[in-house]
């Protein structure tokens, strides 16, 4: 059986904390007023 | 489909990777916007001349649309890494999602989730090993659709396939079952909860702690009501959060059986295997809760998730082929959906006693 395990000690970042980097980006912006009132 | 999101990119510097993304972010924002402008513009229609016609929320029209595009004309793959996107977006949905939320609500009707889940989790994770059985599927594909269908859908796959030493065929057998099953849950979640008569948070907690996908669980909700997609939202980030205690649970057992590596740092792996949306929903939940953000900003972070939910929903249908779903064979279906339709009567039981004994 080839063996596929990934290391626990794996150094690449995964993409959930880019999309939380730039949800708290965004969140931040819009508390410095820095971007416009979003609309929906 | 399953495997764009699970693609490996080349060798190619972060520029080039980040302008391959444009397209099929381009082909999110279209389809996503589509379906509002559909929305709105069928209720307009509707209301100007007199006509009584039933509002269908964007969710649906976006899903729908995404649908069609995938199963007709197909995604070509220039389109591909951009549309895999969609997860990301979902992810940054729900931290901001957080803002509606105050920190209080978050831990009672967490709170409440998690006390669920872990009942749910133990009968599902035994069912489904004794339905595995039945069907004489492979031990560890079993492992992957339990995992799957009681925790979070294809994420809990991936993350637990290396942990356990799957074979890339099992783990895309179960990924093809539970994302068959999530398109399903899709339309039939909302069609139950209306014909039940559920409140949009005993809906909303339902649909969370049965329906697999973090993505299929927010629009499932999202199609009842926008209170019922906020509590769904909710109760699917406090199961996702447990999935590196199972996915721990399984690598030992399989290492146990001297088929899978050794876990080293047991920590480690937790917090490899954590989902750090959860970290970002709560810190604004936070913030939200002391009064970091004014009320019209706190209106801004709300539409803000649900644009990045908008984009969500289009890649749902988008990556749904259903022919390449039906080419991966019936076994893997069957004990998905047996295990699926168990996991929705015992949670809707569960959300019933709960509605019932506990104060939702």
């Amino acid at each position: 059986m080839p063996n596929t395990q990934t290391p626990v000690t794996q150094r690449t970042l995964s993409p959930d904390i880019f999309a939380v980097a730039l949800a708290l980006l965004a969140a931040l912006l819009v508390r410095l007023n820095l971007i416009p009132p979003i609309k929906w | 489909m399953a495997t764009a999101a699970i693609a490996t990119p080349k060798a190619e510097s972060l520029g080039q990777r980040a302008i391959a993304l444009i397209p099929g972010m381009l082909l999110l924002v279209a389809v996503g916007y589509a379906g509002k402008i559909i929305e709105q513009s069928t209720a307009a229609y509707t209301k100007s001349h007199h006509i009584t016609f039933p509002n269908i929320e964007y969710v649906l029209w976006a899903i729908v649309i995404g649908l069609v595009i995938s199963n007709t004309l197909g995604i070509p793959r220039i389109f591909a890494p951009g549309v895999a996107t969609y997860e990301f977006w979902l992810k940054a949905g729900i931290v901001l999602l957080g803002s509606r939320f105050l920190l209080g609500d978050v831990l009672h009707l967490g709170g409440i989730s998690l006390l669920l889940v872990a009942f749910a989790l133990t009968l599902s994770l035994t069912f489904m090993h004794l339905l595995g059985r039945a069907f004489k599927l492979k031990p560890k594909l079993t492992s992957l659709l339990a995992v799957g269908s009681s925790i979070c859908g294809v994420s809990a796959i991936i993350a637990a396939k290396p942990s356990i030493d799957a074979d890339d065929e099992d783990a895309s057998y179960a990924i093809a079952a539970i994302l068959a099953l999530g398109a399903i849950s899709l339309f039939t979640f909302p069609l139950i909860g209306h014909a039940l008569h559920l409140s949009d948070k005993a809906y909303g907690l339902w649909t969370g702690l049965a329906v697999d996908n973090t993505a299929e669980a927010t629009a499932a909700g999202a199609l009842y009501s926008d209170a019922a997609g906020k509590v769904a939202v909710l109760a699917k980030t406090t199961r996702n959060a447990l999935i590196g205690f199972i996915v721990l649970g399984y690598a030992i057992y399989w290492s146990g059986r001297g088929q899978a590596g050794k876990v080293g740092n047991k920590a480690a792996f937790l917090w490899n295997k954590f989902p750090k949306f959860v970290l970002g929903f709560l810190l604004i939940s936070l913030l939200a809760t002391v009064g970091f953000f004014a009320k019209p900003q706190l209106s801004s972070l709300a539409n803000l998730s649900r644009w990045a939910f908008l984009l969500t929903f289009a890649g749902v249908g988008l990556r749904t082929n259903l022919r390449e779903l039906a080419l991966q064979g019936w076994k893997p279906f069957a004990v998905g959906a047996i295990g699926e339709v168990f996991i929705a009567l015992l949670t809707l039981g569960l959300v019933y006693g709960a509605d019932h004994y506990l104060t939702l």
